[in-house]
Order: C-alpha cells, then sequence, then structure tokens
C-alpha cells in the first residue's frame, strides 16, 4: 500500500488548525491521510486493491464541538479550502472521498451522551455517535430509534442524514427522514443553524439539509424520534408462486395500513443463494448448488473468477435452478398478542396472493445472519471479484417491470439477484446486489494489481451505467438509501432534470464559495 | 399597448384587467397600463403557466397564486393574481396503488370526491385545506402534510412540478422515497409560492376504509386531550379526534388495524382514567362541525396543552406522535383573540389565511442569510408581498 504523502498545504493547514482547535486535533499523518480518503464504496476498494489511494485529504482534522466546527468552516471558507465531513467511513458511494483535498473533516469526537426523553418519544443526538453506540444507549433505557441500516455497527448519526439512510425496519418506523425532528448544522460561510421541531412557516429547512451529503452544510447534532423498545417480537417466512404474487402481498400489507417491522421480499436467486429458497436449508448447509456455493463462500478464488467470466451463462444458470421468491415477514408490539394479532392479519393478506407460511424458521435465520451479508463482500474482493448494492425506488405498478429491465441489464456484464425491502403505501425499493469479475487476487503483485484496476474498473462502470440506465428509463429513481457520493452523479440531470437549477440554487445559498464536499451532487 | 400586457396576452393565458377597489395595490410596477389596474391571469394550460410566470419575472411583476375554492385573493403590491382554476384535472387517479396525477388549480374537494370513487381517500384534513385547492395546500403552511399510519405525519404529494422564475418545470420523480440529494420538493411544499408556483403532482391516497370510533367521558378538556397525546406517543394515533367539555370522541380508519388501534386504545384511556361511553352517534359526531368561530393551527401537544384550559372544543386531524393539526374554538372570543391566544402558546396559525404568520422562518432558525441568498439564487421571490384575503 502505498501511503499518502503530506502536502506543503497539508502542513500548513495543520499548522493553523492546531493553533486554532488544539496540538491533537489536526493530523497530516499519511495513515491518518489514508484513512479518510475513502469509504466502503466499491470502487474505491478496488483502489486500496491496487494499494493506492488517488484522492487524500490535505489534512484530517477531529473538532470536539459546534463551535469548532463552525471555526474550522470559517477558516476553510475564509482560505478557500474544500472541507469534506466524515463519519463512520461506511459510505457506498464515495461520498466522502476528498476529490479537491482539503480538510477531511472527522466528527467522531461530536459523540457525547445521548439527551433520551422517552415520554416525549425524542432523543437529540451528536452526528460523529456510532449507530450500534446509539442503539445500545437507548436499548439500556427501555428505547429504540428503530434504525437499523446494513451499516449499524460503522455509521454515525451524521452518516445518515447525511445520505437519507434506511434500515430493515423502516417500514415500521421510517427512513432517517421520517426520524428527524430537527438539526443543528454548519453552513459553508461557518454559520450554526438550528432548524425547529415542529410548526415553522416557509420550506422546511430539516428536510433540505437532510440527504445533502455535506454538501450545503454539516450536520451537527439532530432530534431524532424514538420509541419504547417492543419486547414481543414476530418472525415468519412466506413463500410465494412468483415474484409478483409477492409484491402483490407487500402492497396489500401497506395499503391494509399494517407496518410490519421487518417486510424483505427476495427474488428467487437471492433466496437461494441464502439458503432461504431451499426448503430446510441454508447456504452453510451444503443445500446450495455447487457453483453458486462458491460464489457465497468466496474460499476458492480461482473457481470465483471463473463463475465470474462468463456472467450471462451464471445468471441463466441460477435463474433455472429451482427455487422461489421469499418473504421475511416481521412484528414487533407491546405485549405478544399484539405481534401475532397483526402477524396473522399480514398472513390473511399474503394467502390472498398465493402466500405460503413456511414458520418462523427462515425469519429467525434472517434475523441471526443479517448483518452479515455486508462483511461477505471481503473475502470476494479478495479473490478477484468486486461486489456492489444498487438500490431504486419506484411506485408499485411499476416495480416488476424495474426489476426485469435491471435484471437484463446487468446480466452480461455481472451476476445479479434482488430483494424488495423497504415498502410503503405508494411503492417500494430494490435492492440489487453485483457480484463481477474484477480481475486477479489480491495476494498478486501489487504492481500487477494496480495495471489491473483501470481494467476492472472499467468493468464495474460498465456494469454500473447498464444498470442505472435501465432503471433510470423504467422511472425508478436512482437511490432509496445510499445516496450519490461521486458514484451516481453523472446520472444526476436525468433525475432532477431542471431541479439540478434548484440544487445549485441551494448550494450557492447555502455555501457561497463551494467549499463544502466539492465533486459530489454534481456540486 | 402595455408591453406587459401584449408579452402576458402571447402566453395563451385568459387575460382579465379588473378594478380592485380601495385599498388595492396602486398599479403594475412595469408600465401599468392604469394607476387602478390590476390584472387577473387565468393560464389553461401548465405551458401557458411556465409562459406567464417567466413573463412576469422578465418585468419584474410579483404575483400570487389562487386556485379553485380558495379564498379570493388581491394582487400583492403592484402585482398580478395566477389564477390556476382552469388547472384542475385530475389525469390520472387509480384507487389501488393510490396515486392520483392532478392539477395544482384542482379543488381538494373534487380529488376526493374522485378518490372516494376509485375506493381511496386523502385521508382526515383540516376543512379549510379541503375547501381549498390542492396547490394551496401543499404549497401552504401544512406543506400536504397529514397522519399516517404509525403516529407519524407525512406530505401527501409524492411528486411535484413546480414553475421556476424563469419558466422551466422542474419535476421530481415519483417514487416512495428518494436518497439523490436535498428533497427539492421541499422548495415547493411549504413555499407559498416564493419560490416556484406548483403546477402538477402527484398525490398520494389511502384506501378508503370505514371509520371505527369509540367515545368516552373525561374530567375536562385538558385530561382528555393528555390522554389523546399517549395514544399518539403509543402509535396508536387515531384518524380523528372530537373533544369537547368532557366528552372525547375517537376515529381509527385502516382496514386491518382500526379494530386493532381502537382495542388497544382503550387500555390507554381506562388507564389514564376516561370512561366509556356508549353513543351510536360517536361516527357522525366526531366529524361534526365545529360550534363556533373557530381556528386551525398546528402545533406541539405541548402547545395544545397550554390552550386546553381556556378551549370549549378541539378537533384533531393530522395526529402524530409530536402534536396534531387543531380546529380551536375558545368560548366568546373572536377568531382573531383565538388566534393571538394559540400564537402565544407556541402554535402555528393555519387558518384563516388572513391570520397566518407572513413569511419564513428561516431566520429564526439562523438561516436568515441564506434565504436571502437562495432567493437571490433562484431570482424568484415571486410573491413579494403576499396577496390578502378578501373579508
Amino acid at each position: 500500500m502505498r501511503l499518502p504523502v503530506p502536502t506543503a498545504r497539508g502542513l500548513a493547514l495543520q499548522r493553523d488548525l492546531r493553533a486554532l482547535l488544539g496540538e491533537a486535533s489536526a493530523s497530516c499523518d499519511p495513515a491518518d491521510l489514508w484513512a479518510s480518503s475513502r469509504d466502503c464504496w466499491p470502487r474505491a476498494l478496488l483502489w486500496t486493491r491496487a494499494g493506492i489511494a488517488p484522492h487524500p485529504p490535505d489534512l484530517v482534522c477531529w473538532p470536539a464541538n459546534v463551535e469548532e466546527v463552525a471555526r474550522v468552516v470559517r477558516y476553510a471558507a475564509e482560505h478557500e479550502v474544500a472541507v469534506v465531513p466524515f463519519g463512520g467511513g461506511s459510505g457506498v458511494c464515495g461520498g466522502t472521498v476528498p476529490v479537491r483535498g482539503g480538510i477531511a473533516l472527522d466528527l467522531k469526537r461530536l459523540a457525547g451522551a445521548p439527551l433520551l426523553d422517552l415520554a416525549a418519544r425524542t432523543v437529540e443526538v451528536e452526528a460523529g455517535l456510532n449507530g450500534q453506540r446509539l442503539e445500545e444507549l437507548l436499548n439500556e433505557s427501555g428505547a429504540t430509534l428503530g434504525h437499523f441500516p446494513a451499516n449499524l455497527y460503522s455509521s454515525t448519526v451524521g452518516g445518515w442524514l447525511a445520505t437519507r439512510s434506511a434500515g430493515h425496519s423502516s417500514s415500521r418506523y421510517g427512513k432517517v427522514e421520517d426520524l428527524v425532528l430537527s438539526l443543528e448544522a454548519v453552513d459553508g460561510t461557518g454559520q450554526i443553524l438550528r432548524t425547529v421541531e415542529g410548526p415553522s412557516t416557509g420550506p422546511d429547512l430539516t428536510q433540505l439539509l437532510v440527504g445533502s451529503e455535506g454538501t450545503l452544510a454539516v450536520i451537527t447534532r439532530a432530534k431524532l424520534r424514538c420509541w419504547p423498545k417492543p419486547p414481543a417480537h414476530w418472525l415468519r417466512g412466506v413463500r410465494f408462486p412468483s415474484l409478483e404474487k409477492g409484491l402483490k402481498a407487500l402492497r396489500l400489507l401497506q395499503r391494509a395500513g399494517l407496518r410490519p417491522s421487518v417486510a424483505r421480499l427476495s427474488d428467487p436467486i437471492d433466496a437461494l443463494l441464502a439458503g432461504r429458497g431451499l426448503p430446510g436449508g441454508s447456504a452453510e448447509s451444503g443445500a446450495l448448488p455447487l457453483p453458486l456455493r462458491f460464489l457465497v463462500r468466496a474460499g476458492q478464488r480461482e473457481s470465483v473468477r471463473f463463475l465470474l467470466r462468463a456472467p450471462l451463462l451464471l445468471n441463466g444458470v441460477a435463474e433455472s435452478l429451482p427455487s422461489f421468491p421469499l418473504c421475511i415477514l416481521g412484528f414487533e408490539g407491546a405485549r405478544a398478542v399484539e405481534a401475532e394479532e397483526e402477524g396473522a392479519a399480514a398472513l390473511r393478506l399474503c394467502a390472498r396472493a398465493g402466500g405460503v407460511d413456511l414458520g418462523p424458521a427462515p425469519g429467525e435465520r434472517w434475523l441471526t445472519h443479517r448483518y452479515q451479508e455486508s462483511h461477505r463482500a471481503a473475502p470476494l474482493f479478495a479473490a478477484g471479484a468486486f461486489v456492489d448494492t444498487m438500490e431504486v425506488a419506484t411506485t408499485w405498478d411499476r416495480l416488476l417491470r424495474l426489476h426485469a429491465a435491471v435484471r437484463n441489464a446487468v446480466a452480461p456484464h455481472a451476476f445479479v439477484f434482488a430483494h424488495f425491502s423497504h415498502s410503503y403505501l405508494e411503492g417500494c425499493s430494490i435492492d440489487f446486489t453485483f457480484l463481477g469479475l474484477a480481475g486477479r487476487a489480491a495476494s498478486a503483485d501489487q504492481d500487477e494489481a494496480a495495471l489491473e484496476l483501470e481494467e476492472a474498473e472499467a468493468r464495474y462502470d460498465a456494469c454500473w451505467k447498464a444498470a442505472l440506465s435501465a432503471a433510470a428509463a423504467e422511472g425508478a429513481t436512482l437511490s432509496h438509501h445510499h445516496g450519490i457520493g461521486m458514484h451516481k452523479q453523472i446520472f444526476l440531470t436525468r433525475e432532477h432534470g431542471e431541479g439540478m437549477r434548484q440544487l445549485r440554487a441551494l448550494k450557492r445559498a447555502f455555501d457561497p464559495r463551494g467549499i463544502l464536499n466539492p465533486g459530489k451532487l454534481l456540486l | 399597448m402595455n408591453p406587459l400586457r401584449e408579452d402576458l396576452l402571447n402566453t395563451g393565458a385568459a387575460l382579465v384587467a379588473e378594478l380592485v377597489g380601495e385599498g388595492a395595490p396602486a398599479g403594475l410596477a412595469a408600465g401599468a397600463a392604469s394607476a387602478q389596474e390590476g390584472f387577473r391571469l387565468t393560464p389553461p394550460s401548465v405551458a401557458a403557466l411556465s409562459r406567464a410566470v417567466a413573463v412576469l419575472r422578465a418585468h419584474g411583476v410579483p404575483l400570487c397564486v389562487r386556485g379553485s375554492g380558495d379564498a379570493p385573493v388581491v394582487p400583492p403590491l403592484g402585482g398580478v393574481v395566477l389564477d390556476l382554476c382552469s388547472l384542475d384535472r385530475i389525469s390520472s387517479l387509480d384507487g389501488e396503488t393510490g396515486l392520483a396525477h392532478v392539477e395544482a388549480g384542482c379543488s381538494v374537494n373534487a380529488l376526493e370526491t374522485a378518490a372516494r370513487r376509485s375506493g381511496a381517500t386523502l385521508g382526515a384534513l383540516l376543512p379549510s385545506v379541503r375547501a381549498g385547492s390542492v396547490g394551496a395546500w401543499l404549497a401552504g403552511p401544512t406543506r400536504g402534510e397529514r397522519g399516517v399510519p404509525g403516529a407519524r405525519r407525512e406530505t401527501a404529494a409524492l411528486s411535484v412540478a413546480a414553475v421556476l422564475g424563469d419558466g422551466k418545470v422542474a419535476e421530481s420523480r415519483c417514487a416512495p422515497r428518494s436518497a439523490c440529494g436535498p428533497d427539492l420538493d421541499h422548495l415547493a411544499l411549504g413555499g407559498g409560492g416564493r419560490l416556484c408556483v406548483i403546477a402538477l403532482a402527484w398525490v398520494r391516497l389511502f384506501p378508503a376504509s370505514p371509520a371505527l370510533s369509540s367515545s368516552w367521558r373525561s374530567g375536562g378538556l385538558p385530561q382528555a386531550l393528555q390522554a389523546v397525546a399517549r395514544l399518539c406517543r403509543e402509535r396508536l394515533a387515531p384518524a380523528r379526534a372530537r373533544l369537547v367539555g368532557n366528552r372525547l370522541a375517537l376515529a381509527w380508519e385502516g382496514m386491518e388495524t382500526a379494530p386493532f388501534d381502537r382495542e388497544r386504545a382503550a387500555r390507554t384511556l381506562l388507564a389514564e382514567g376516561l370512561v366509556p361511553v356508549p353513543d351510536p352517534e360517536t361516527t357522525l359526531w366526531v366529524r361534526g362541525p365545529p360550534e363556533g368561530e373557530v381556528v386551525e393551527v398546528d402545533a406541539q401537544w405541548e402547545a395544545l396543552a397550554r390552550i386546553a384550559p381556556l378551549a370549549s372544543e378541539l378537533q384533531l386531524v393530522g395526529l402524530h406522535a409530536g402534536g396534531s393539526f387543531a380546529m380551536l374554538a375558545l368560548p366568546g372570543c373572536g377568531t382573531e383573540i383565538c388566534a393571538q391566544k394559540a400564537r402565544a402558546a407556541g402554535a402555528q396559525v393555519v387558518a384563516p389565511r388572513r391570520l397566518r404568520d407572513a413569511g419564513p422562518s428561516w431566520a429564526e432558525q439562523g438561516a436568515g442569510a441564506v434565504w436571502q441568498r437562495l432567493v437571490e439564487a433562484l431570482g424568484v421571490e415571486i410573491s413579494a408581498q403576499p396577496g390578502e384575503e378578501k373579508r
């Protein structure tokens, strides 16, 4: 790994910011620069695999409170230095890659004890607090946020808000934009904004800052809705004869007013890979057909790369295997009978769509392994593959077409499967997973790996271009909860059309010097 | 001919010059034909609306917007009333998927009638919202919000098409949620037409289902309000509630969930010391018109609790864990005094329109300079002075 070298500008910034905030608050150490040079964007993981960090910051800075954040931003505005807010670094779109160098503003020191008012169902929390830690602290007081993104262990509250994050219980509790009541943030001039909870006149300032990915303001604190932690849970797996029927069931649940804590419909291949589409089986139990077992376990690197050389064939084989769409359904309640009542009502609606109750086992299996899927990517990268996910959303009437269109578009480039996991009254999101060939295994010579990077990036880009083009053509929104970052911004004009002018106006209003996270959202 | 008038006629919109009476604006800013003349402009299509907005901005003429059912307005000082009554079409409505595509001038009542025919509904709304246009609802102080299951509130607009100052139309994707940067619809929602004019919207509809109601006796309105707030904090928010003296009526909607919610709420209400009262008329009574002069407010529970001891009646819709929309009547008080007291308690006045807070509250949130820069950047603070409701 070639670590970044401190720049003259970085050393000058270090001198000034240490004078401003204290000796330990800023660093040009190569390891610190490297750690803030990327997030978990798979393309950045390809950089790491090739041993390079093409976009390091000049300096990493750790402010301790909102006043220090404001001081840093004012300094940066005065000196026209880019400021890139950094939380857990677990984003998957390159949202925190400092493409123009500058200051990586690491907010993890903004992690004071949350202020919980359970009677009012609110918690006030600083932006740098780790998501899992927040949930643990809430649980200790009998509360929950109900926000469980796949990167819960490695993400921060600020990161959630900056990207409009969603967790697996979003159908019950909402996405993070549904949970946020008010915000504290620092705009590009160093002005501290404190949005109001409750009624206010004019456009909703909170909702204009949520999802702005650090381009309009640095979010430093938020008041969020929280709830008593429900003691009772109900989980089931329901098998459907087709994806169409499964989607009908999800729609019926939502339209009936039911709010499941989990409603995750896997397409047949996703169900197969997770072992949930196999009668009584799991991927680990050996019930999975051999070629797919290689991909799930990623143990035999040559086999993985061999399979991914012919993605069209691999997709065809997977489609021909016997499997079925499977929905994991969950309900919660203050009493067991409440969760059971709603679960029973949900099963009745599922039965109307041809769903067959498989009992609690598939649900419990999902619950045990729900965070592991994100961590299965590392061995696949090491084996010479890339793994990525695309989460798009649309209305009920377009979902099935969207699923087919993206699958068909991606199939020549990568192995592809999907699940539907965030449903609403009007529609649902689809999370596609792509598994493609990146190059040789990570154990290969570093120089060779660097040479292969270009080719790997080209394959990765081709896969994404095909996927996003298909999604846009079907009228889907390009992101449901990962955000845009560097990754999807070339499609942003297609997403917003004339709205891009509104977005640029917002940028000029909040950040007139253009210092906040430049190079993201086409800003 | 007046160049403004000529340009406006070229937009394809119907142009009515009219005397607007005493206290009306002195005249149009850019070469008014007559010092006493104000314009009412009626675009027949979104394209004509776009052209009209562009012309008005090019001439630096402020405007205010009115749709079907909205209270009559006079033009802002030296400006024009943009009348969207011709933009009242519902181009599609699907009760099964719960979506309607509608022009901004359509009245909310007309949309509700069409939705009901398809087995859907907009849900429980404030009377002023129901009487006005879709555009006024979305751009107004409630931002098109209504209560949704889970004791939350969200806007009814799934997607908005808004005319910007130069006449271009910005339309968001029709998706239930998105993470493609800030939610740009929020420049239109609650914006009062200052940054853009809402032309079209995809509106979310609920399945229509019969309401299940229950009736209770409390120790008085404050106690009943406290019990209702607790229901909301237990995720059992009813679709509507009516509190008069010691009488409380609640109604839940939701095909599968209403029976659960009503039964669970009963346990909470009993624990709060309320007494069930069998009343076959409850379903009607809970929807009945409030007695006396009312103001409509948006308030947190704390603010409503401060008002409750003074109130003779409270009707609540759009209930959520943090608060509710309320129709509020105070005994012996006219609307002005009622609004004053509500404001003093911390509530935001929604209706009557003439009593609303006028400007955006960004300055109070530390974003006054941001607002000024936003207006400068978008160049479309269309309504320099909001139109006054005719009395």
